[in-house]
């Protein structure tokens, strides 16, 4: 009970100081996630953040000169160590396994590194298994449409700074 | 001369004449061979391998990585990330490649691709997507590796398959090709040059806008991994081959910049698949 406590503690903990980020160019801070949405402030790089939320290619975040959704590619989030322990706490949590101490042991997780790649050998029985379950382009057109996905026509980016 | 040692004698002259004949033909494809090589993209179109050698290499190394992490066995999550990655695969320029996804059994967090359309998910990485957005993203760079043939040209350039292999590959069959390719999948993980990386990113990101999906799944993923600890042993043949996460979130933000603005593509987090 008392360890069930200092867990739910850890976790809380953790998930209130989780995402910092800081910037990595100057933008705008807007009022939505658009655009065209008003500009609440401009954030100089380097500037310590609050991440709120995601939506699409945007942050919602809280800084000292305003608060507002600024794009996701001009913040890096920080502070990560604080929150990978907790999260796969709650993984294991979730999972059922917490606690037993023997993730490794009954799942055989394990690294994969050069080596056994180099010393990997061809195995026949997981190529069958993996060809088992190959989806047709109709089967797989079916799946996205049960979500809602639309195809959309759009170009491929050039490289930056190569062809403009 | 009698009757007979003329005729051998005409044999004989025959055979050498074919023999010859034989020998340039070799030269001339050889060269030819090497000049289809050389040529600039020269990857983009075949690269010299048919498309059923193309599948036969890719199989052999997905066979042999299979060999060193195998599939988890949940057979519902193998469904659904071949759902995912064939229906973002079906946007590129080879909709109709026989593709084929899987999730591996390792805690490692990395995603491999082999050529014709061999894609792999660690466990590890799996379990760090938010959304079904992350999952597509991840996929369609791999996707793009694949359409690119980055890894394919590595093994044209490489000892593993020199030019002969190409013109014995006309003559033989399948099992001479992974014979050629033999074991080991250390491919799979071989550093390409940047470029090619930050190329496959561009890809990634548009593939998963045209499958409908918020383009931004890659990006989120790369966030992610980005703040994983860099000795963390994890990511640590991640790191190795490809540019730091941070990196390729600058390149992929000067070549998005407001690009996919207003195209509303749906992130379907409720679907992604929960892996026990």
């Amino acid at each position: 009970m008392k360890f069930y406590l200092l867990f739910t503690l850890f976790i809380a903990g953790a998930a209130q100081a989780a995402e910092s980020g800081t910037t990595v160019k100057k933008d705008s801070v807007r009022s939505a996630p658009f655009s065209d949405a008003k500009i609440i402030t401009t954030l100089p790089a380097a500037t310590r953040v609050e991440i709120l939320k995601k939506d699409g290619g945007w942050y919602q975040i809280k800084s000292a000169q305003g608060s507002g959704w600024i794009r996701m590619l001009s913040l890096r989030r920080g502070d990560v160590k604080a929150v990978t322990g907790p999260i796969s706490g709650l993984a294991g949590l979730a999972s059922g396994r917490a606690g037993t101490g023997k993730i490794i042991a009954t799942t055989g997780i394990r690294g994969l590194n050069e080596e056994e790649l180099k010393a990997a050998h061809y195995d026949e029985k997981q190529i069958a298994l993996l060809e088992s379950s190959t989806s047709s382009r109709a089967e797989a057109q079916k799946y996205a449409a049960k979500a809602k996905l639309k195809a959309q026509q759009m170009d491929y980016l050039a490289e930056p700074g190569v062809s403009k | 001369m009698n009757k007979l040692t003329a005729k051998i004698f005409v044999i004989a002259a025959l055979a050498l004449l074919l023999q010859t004949a034989q020998a340039f033909d070799f030269g001339q494809e050889l060269r030819n061979a090497a000049r289809e090589l050389q040529k600039p993209g020269g990857s983009a179109n075949l690269g010299g391998y048919s498309e059923a050698e193309e599948v036969a290499i890719g199989q052999q190394i997905a066979g042999n990585l299979l060999g060193a992490a195998p599939l988890v066995q949940d057979k519902k999550l193998q469904k659904y990330v071949n759902n995912v990655g064939r229906w973002v695969a079906t946007q590129s320029e080879r909709p109709d490649l026989v593709w084929h996804f899987g999730v591996i059994d390792s805690s490692d967090i990395n995603a491999f691709a082999a050529p014709g359309g061999y894609i792999f998910v660690t466990r590890g990485l799996y379990k760090l997507l938010n959304d079904e957005a992350e999952l597509a993203g991840v996929l369609a760079h791999e996707i793009g590796h694949v359409i690119s043939k980055h890894h394919l040209k590595i093994l044209q350039q490489g000892k593993m398959l020199d030019l002969g292999s190409k013109l014995l590959g006309k003559q033989v069959g399948d099992d001479k090709i992974s014979k050629l390719i033999g074991s080991g999948a250390e491919i799979v993980s071989r550093s390409l040059d940047k470029g090619a990386e930050f190329e496959a990113d561009r890809i990634g990101v548009v593939l998963a806008a045209r499958a409908g999906y918020d383009a931004y799944g890659l990006p989120g993923i790369l966030q992610e991994i980005g703040h994983s600890a860099t000795d963390d042993s994890s990511v640590a043949l991640l790191f190795k081959t490809h540019p730091h996460p941070d990196d390729r979130l600058a390149k992929l933000g000067e070549a998005m910049d407001s690009r996919f603005d207003g195209l509303n593509g749906q992130t379907a987090a409720k679907r992604l698949y929960k892996i026990k």
